[in-house]
């Protein structure tokens, strides 16, 4: 199956909800008249990066009316996009939502959140624990959430659903600028390829740009394909919409010339997890 | 010495869109430039006008009877190659009557006092330009502490403020500013003869590889000597870091609310409503 996704590198604004509400349906036009199936959008698209207090003032449940423009648009394309999420819990969280056919498919909530340094985010917000698949209309669907791209065990298990693409939706800070190619951008580089590639899957990175109280966010959105190539690429500190063309058939391809998923087995990962949980070691 | 080599390129790109984002964030499309002739403020000028356009950048060039003839010189070299307006405004008239009436001054207190006027007249000429003021403050100068607190490190943004003195040099080469600049003796200019590395007690090179490897790379005091540094320059470097700390922090708010100010009253900075 041939299909596009639509990547879109943009620079929310921070705290204003309503501008980046209006952006949201500007670049999800667009995208449909690129006849993109799914446009995605970086963490936190709908709200900015560091909230800190703000966080809980622009939180909103999933099925919020102030989302009801983004779900109609929603029955043309598919959507992925980053907000401050109010769970049932009365919790908020870091989340992604994923609408397809105008509907909620989907709420991802970020499990890893970084809190040293630069980033504060576990003061301000809850974590996730849950990481799973879904099926849509291009395939079998995960998210994972900036930081979580750093955890290879979270990749794992979305792999061991059978996932086709994993959607890493970030806010990435530059970092690193004596090489070629920032510091930060190799590292997420490396990563992308190895899982793609070692998965057999495709990862579709969508990295945000732009300034907030000093950092700035690097861009660098791309796409990595199930044999670890990069076919699709926004570039670095610009807002972009970039088209990625993809052929789904890649993925069976990859997976049978290349059997690892057939060789795993579930049951050697968890007998050593359970043992490690343990403490049992020699 | 360590390699404090960057990507130079990248780092103007970079800071050239932090500074047009940040200050239209704040709801500015200005800013202005303390310009004193000496590397810093030009090169933070030459940012800004790729930045913001040379119609948006004011410089202001704030002289007093005793800086250097050739500081005055250079700053306007800089107003003229880059065809900014600016401002000259002498302090003399402004700080004589204090210094007159306080002849116990020493030259510490002459040099922080000229430090702050020259903030009050650059703060009342942003105000009047419907600007933002564009600091000039480094990253040797201020993990060093050398700067006048409330002074020249008063500012709305610090574009340079994550580079160190030597990268300054470099990334002002990558710009062309003229060589006159780059070539003289870095100096505070606040008293006849006085440079930074005199003051400082060493060279940028070396108080920057020191720097860079405490701060950047996480080394420790005995680390960082058992790479050849002398532990004279290592106590100046760490002793400067650490008596200088309240300049870079916000003053301590004796707390008893429930949200208080510098504490818990957590909004980012770039949040407008």
């Amino acid at each position: 199956m041939k299909i596009k996704i639509a990547l879109a590198q943009i620079n929310p604004l921070l705290g204003d909800l309503d501008k980046n509400r209006e952006k949201h349906i500007e670049w999800i036009e667009k995208a449909i008249e690129s006849k993109a199936d799914l446009i995605v959008f970086p963490e936190l698209s709908l709200t900015g990066y560091s909230l800190k207090d703000l966080s809980m003032e622009v939180a909103m449940k999933y099925e919020d009316e102030f989302l009801a423009p983004i779900y109609a648009l929603g029955k043309k394309i598919d959507i992925a996009l980053g907000f401050v999420e109010i769970g049932e819990d009365k919790n908020i969280y870091n989340s992604a939502l994923f609408i397809e056919n105008g509907e909620a498919k989907n709420v991802y909530r970020k499990i890893y959140l970084p809190t040293h340094g630069m980033f504060q985010e576990l003061r301000f917000m809850g974590r996730g624990n849950k990481i799973d698949t879904f099926k849509t209309k291009i395939g079998r669907v995960s998210t994972v959430i900036c930081r979580d791209l750093f955890h290879p065990s979270l990749l794992f298990l979305s792999y061991m659903q059978g996932t086709d693409f994993v959607l890493a939706m970030s806010n990435m800070p530059l970092r690193g600028v004596a090489g070629e190619i920032p510091g930060i951008e190799k590292l997420v580089e490396s990563s992308l390829y190895t899982y793609s590639n070692f998965f057999a899957e495709f990862i579709v990175f969508v990295n945000r740009v732009g300034f907030e109280d000093g950092l700035g966010f690097y861009g660098g959105s791309m796409v990595s394909s199930p044999f670890g190539e990069k076919i699709a690429f926004a570039g670095i500190l610009d807002e972009k919409l970039t088209i990625a063309e993809i052929d789904t058939e890649e993925i069976y391809r990859r997976r049978q010339s290349f059997p690892l998923l057939r060789e795993e087995d579930i049951n050697i990962i968890k007998n050593n997890l359970d043992r490690i949980v343990r403490g049992k070691n020699d | 010495m360590i390699n404090l080599n960057l990507n130079y390129k990248l780092v103007k790109e970079f800071i050239v869109r932090f500074i047009k984002e940040e200050i239209q964030s704040n709801g500015f499309k200005k800013g202005v430039i303390g310009l004193s002739g000496g590397i810093d403020s030009a090169l933070t000028a030459y940012l800004t006008v790729d930045a913001l356009g040379n119609k948006n950048t004011k410089a202001i060039l704030m002289p007093y009877k005793t800086s250097s003839p050739e500081s005055v010189e250079d700053a306007k070299l800089v107003v003229k190659n880059l065809k900014i307006p600016y401002e000259l405004v002498d302090i003399t008239p402004i700080v004589e009557p204090y210094f007159n009436k306080n002849q116990n001054m020493d030259k510490l207190r002459k040099g922080n006092f000229l430090a702050r006027i020259r903030m009050g007249i650059l703060f009342d000429k942003a105000k009047e330009f419907e600007a933002l003021v564009v600091g000039t403050s480094n990253k040797s100068e201020l993990m060093l502490g050398y700067g006048t607190w409330h002074g020249d490190m008063a500012a709305s943004i610090y574009p340079i403020g994550d580079l160190y003195k030597t990268q300054i040099f470099e990334l002002a080469r990558y710009m062309n500013i003229p060589e006159k600049i780059i070539g003289k003796k870095p100096s505070a200019d606040l008293w006849p003869g006085q440079t930074d590395e005199e003051e400082l007690g060493a060279r940028y090179a070396e108080l920057d590889s020191v720097l860079s490897l405490y701060i950047d790379q996480r080394k420790t005091k005995e680390e960082i000597l058992k790479l050849g540094y002398s532990k004279q320059l290592v106590d100046n470097v760490l002793h400067r870091i650490y008596i200088t700390q309240f300049k870079r922090t916000f003053p301590p708010v004796a707390k008893f609310s429930p949200r208080t100010v510098g504490i818990d009253f957590l909004y980012p900075h770039d949040f407008k409503r």
